[in-house]
């Protein structure tokens, strides 16, 4: 996984995990889901792995995209292209408004404030009757993307999973491209070494600022899908599943890996659809796998793969400059 | 440019900590090519002097005083706009990104924006250090702690600054190092390129700087050619306390 | 509604607050920790509590008592899957691993007590008062009481003795200490086991104010966020005034304001104060 494998062998792959869900019988729900919240996990995962902060309020940027969504499309009868701006637009100022707020925090200080944003914006879901308060949008149209002749609609899951894909690719390129710019380059000086990022002439604020206000679009725009896939909006977005899933999607496997967060959700997800013990016993298993991705296997699935298989790979702590710097 | 122009000039610069000033320099300045050495003992404030020159605030020191590079005056700039302008920093310890390989740590060096100096490229940097070039694939945490310090020299040239700040290069390193660096560090000054080097290894400073500033308490003891200064009885004093450390 | 009817409100509020932050402030101040499952054990141990009464049928005190328990049970199995974190100071790490935590400890109640809301209603909440035209009940006194003697134990706990020199010893430098001879992870799950323990005490004595759900415990994290972060990290006198100033906050902006955006605003607190002092919050050791 280490390097991009030939465009080929990529071509087939994807031509393959596309028609997996008709193979399987169907199953175009589930693979919708897992790339939509895929997506969304690739937001937080610019973030974490790349950055080195946890923000804790990804889930905002994808709620906001939802909410969004299902305001323009019910009360102004907006089309597919219109909600996709206004998605991710609000996802973007939102993230600006948060980024400039918390520029100079860090750590767990940065993670505590990004918290509260998400638990303020959740009351304010709740109590606010302009975005349908406790009861949310309901009666979201189906996807409508037809732009001048070219007719486009997805009415279900299986017309809908063409376009999650689609989105699940973008993200992918996006992802790897951002890892190969200078942005991401400067981002992950700040990460290891903020003074010596400094040194070599870096803002650090302004890539810290950068980086996050460019990573909620993702996540905004999974949430322009999720909208349209759920037909439903509701506070229950603000709730903790969405962001555990998230933060799990990203380091279950292993960070800064391309398909890491892919892999994470796909995982997550199965389980919650082809193995389920109940929601509650779920949860319990969620948590449970970020407890033990984290507290247990350092460095993922992926850094325990390597482990078995190689003897090597040293675990990698999250903030490894950090520990350095405190001391 | 007016060679009397001192590329990196520092005055009335003082920094104070509540009521302890911590530092006063009234004036400093290195001149075009020129190779300037700071010594004194642990505390004497080199540190401070270096932060202040950078604008670094650690525990929120009260910094006043004007600092120019070429005749600029930098003294109200963030630090990483004055790095931008061509004022470079060699941390102590030879600061590199320890998880990147040494070719990653050179090419994230980029040549600074607003800088008059001359960035060194890859050959350059390879010709001046061969040693690098053998082991641009390692990881920098792999390294010697003198291939860490020419990397992190390297990786400063890379920028093309105007003025390097070379702090404590010699701590941890054996003195044969020590006399290579500082050697190559020599060999780098010249028009484009002034250094500033903090040391407390008076021994190693004296044998290749070509003034010498003598700082005790934050307060310039003496200063002056190195050829006088060398018989000046407190820098022997300084010598001593080195000996006897 | 009056005004010191709102302000009595505020005062009994900002003590439950000020309770309910009680664990955390030990926590950061102490040993440098996080804990982001805070509010579902506050959530946990309000269902212990209640089941404690209605289901056992143990007094009310007792019932306290069940609930603390749980939550030293708690704080230990959390300490246990972290200690290696604990140990590296990996903040960041210990941070998820605890909302990872939180998340479970919302399975298991789920799966426990069920999704149906609880009312614990407790002997002391008969019992009313009329003061200055104002009516608080015993429960509120209660509150007030505990609250205020957790935190005199705590203030002269940690600093004065032997327990406060070992237990700033570990905030500065855990392997300085250890090279002392201080057991630092015994400190550690003594902490957490602390930890568990106030949250659950604030739990049995806060909750009957209000029905008990799986899904409570957001807005006690954020009001204790808001308590650590303006009393000055890991400051014990700092986070009583701080609760008890957030209460009176609250009280008078849900009373003449709005009540539904009360936590809202304490969050614009918490901002405001981020924005004018954000050097304050620097995780300093010892952080007094």
């Amino acid at each position: 996984m280490r390097s991009w494998p030939a465009p080929l062998a990529a071509l087939v792959a994807a031509i393959v995990i596309f028609l997996l869900p008709g193979w399987l019988g169907g199953l175009h729900g589930a693979f919708t889901v897992i790339a939509i919240l895929a997506v969304a996990a690739y937001g937080l995962d610019i973030v974490v792995s790349d950055l080195g902060e946890v923000s804790l309020a990804h889930t905002v940027f994808f709620a906001a995209g939802a909410y969004a969504t299902g305001l323009l499309a019910t009360r102004l009868g907006a089309g597919g292209w219109v909600t996709l701006a206004g998605a991710l637009l609000a996802g973007l100022l939102i993230a600006l408004a948060l980024g400039i707020v918390t520029l100079a925090l860090r750590e767990f200080v940065f993670s505590l404030v990004t918290y509260a944003a998400t638990v303020v914006a959740a009351a304010i879901a709740h109590n606010w009757n302009l975005l349908g308060g406790s009861d949310g949008v309901s009666g979201i149209p189906t996807l409508d993307l037809s732009a001048g002749p070219l007719r486009l609609t997805a009415v279900n899951d299986a017309q809908l999973w063409p376009l999650a894909f689609l989105l699940m690719l973008l993200t992918l390129y996006a992802v790897r491209q951002f890892r190969r710019s200078r942005l991401g380059a400067m981002a992950m000086m700040v990460h290891l070494n903020p003074r010596l990022a400094t040194m070599s002439g870096i803002d650090v604020r302004r890539v810290r600022l950068q980086v996050f206000v460019l990573s909620a679009p993702f996540s905004a725009a999974a949430g322009w899908l999720y909208a349209y896939q759920r037909a439903y909006v509701g506070p229950d977005l603000f709730e903790t599943y969405f962001l555990v899933l998230m933060l799990t999607a990203v380091v279950l496997v292993g960070r800064r890996r391309l398909f890491g967060p892919l892999l994470g959700t796909a995982l997550v997800i199965g389980q919650e659809r082809f193995l389920s013990f109940g929601g509650d016993i779920n949860a319990i298993i969620l948590g449970g796998a970020l407890v033990v991705a984290l507290a247990l296997l350092p460095g993922g699935l992926d850094g325990l793969l390597r482990r078995v298989l190689a003897r090597r790979a040293p675990p990698i702590p999250l903030s490894e400059t950090r520990t350095a710097t405190q001391s | 440019m007016n060679a009397a122009v001192p590329v990196l000039e520092a005055r009335e610069l003082r920094v104070a900590y509540g009521g302890h000033v911590a530092l006063d320099i009234p004036h400093l300045a290195i001149a075009p090519g020129e190779l300037v050495g700071v010594v004194g003992a642990n505390g004497a404030g080199k540190s401070t002097l270096v932060n202040a020159l950078l604008g670094w605030s650690r525990g929120a020191p009260a910094v006043s005083g004007s600092v120019r590079l070429d005749g600029e005056e930098i003294g109200a700039l963030p630090p990483h706009r004055r790095v931008a302008r061509g004022l470079a920093l060699v941390p102590e310890g030879g600061a590199v990104f320890m998880r990147l390989s040494v070719a990653e740590n050179l090419a994230a060096a980029r040549p600074l924006s607003g800088t008059r100096g001359r960035p060194h490229d890859a050959a350059a940097i390879h010709a001046l250090f061969p040693r690098l070039a053998e082991r641009q694939h390692h990881a920098a945490s792999a390294l010697s702690g003198g291939e860490r310090q020419m990397l992190a020299v390297a990786r400063a040239l890379r920028l093309g600054p105007r003025a390097l700040l070379l702090d404590e290069p010699s701590i941890g390193l054996a003195p044969r190092l020590v006399a290579d660096v500082l050697r190559t560090v020599r060999g780098l000054v010249g028009p484009d390129l002034s250094v500033l080097l903090v040391e407390q290894n008076v021994r190693a400073a004296i044998a290749v700087v070509d003034r010498l500033v003598l700082l005790e308490r934050g307060r310039i003891l003496a200063q002056g050619p190195v050829a006088a200064m060398r018989d000046d009885p407190r820098i022997l004093e300084a010598y001593l306390g080195e000996a006897a450390a | 509604m009056n005004l010191v009817q709102q302000l009595i409100n505020g005062i009994v509020l900002g003590h439950a607050y000020a309770l309910i932050a009680v664990g955390w402030t030990v926590l950061l101040g102490v040993a440098r920790l996080v804990n982001f499952g805070h509010g579902q054990i506050y959530m946990l141990a309000a269902f212990v509590t209640w089941w404690a009464v209605a289901g056992l049928g143990l007094p009310y005190p007792l019932a306290i008592l069940v609930a603390m328990l749980a939550g030293v049970l708690i704080g230990l199995v959390m300490q246990a899957a972290m200690l290696r974190l604990t140990f590296r100071q990996d903040l960041v790490a210990i941070m998820i691993v605890t909302l990872g935590f939180g998340h479970m400890m919302r399975g298991i109640a789920g799966l426990v007590f069920g999704g149906q809301p609880q009312v614990l209603e407790t002997p002391l909440s008969y019992i009313d008062f009329e003061i200055a035209g104002a009516w608080v009940t015993a429960q509120d006194l209660a509150v007030i009481l505990v609250s205020i003697a957790a935190f005199a134990l705590l203030h002269f706990g940690l600093e004065r003795g032997t327990l406060g020199r070992t237990a700033r010893m570990v905030a500065e430098d855990p392997k300085l200490a250890q090279l002392a001879g201080i057991n630092v992870s015994r400190v550690y799950f003594a902490v957490f086991a602390f930890e568990g323990a106030a949250v659950a005490l604030a739990a049995a004595l806060v909750a009957p104010r209000t029905p008990i759900l799986t899904s409570i415990g957001f807005e006690e994290v954020i009001v204790t966020f808001v308590v650590v972060v303006l009393g000055g990290i890991g400051s014990v006198s700092g986070s009583y005034l701080a609760g008890l100033g957030l209460g009176v906050f609250t009280a008078l902006f849900g009373g003449f304001v709005s009540p539904a955006y009360a936590t809202t605003a304490a969050f614009g607190v918490l901002i405001v104060v981020l924005v004018l002092r954000p050097s304050g919050l620097a995780l300093r050791a010892g952080g007094r």
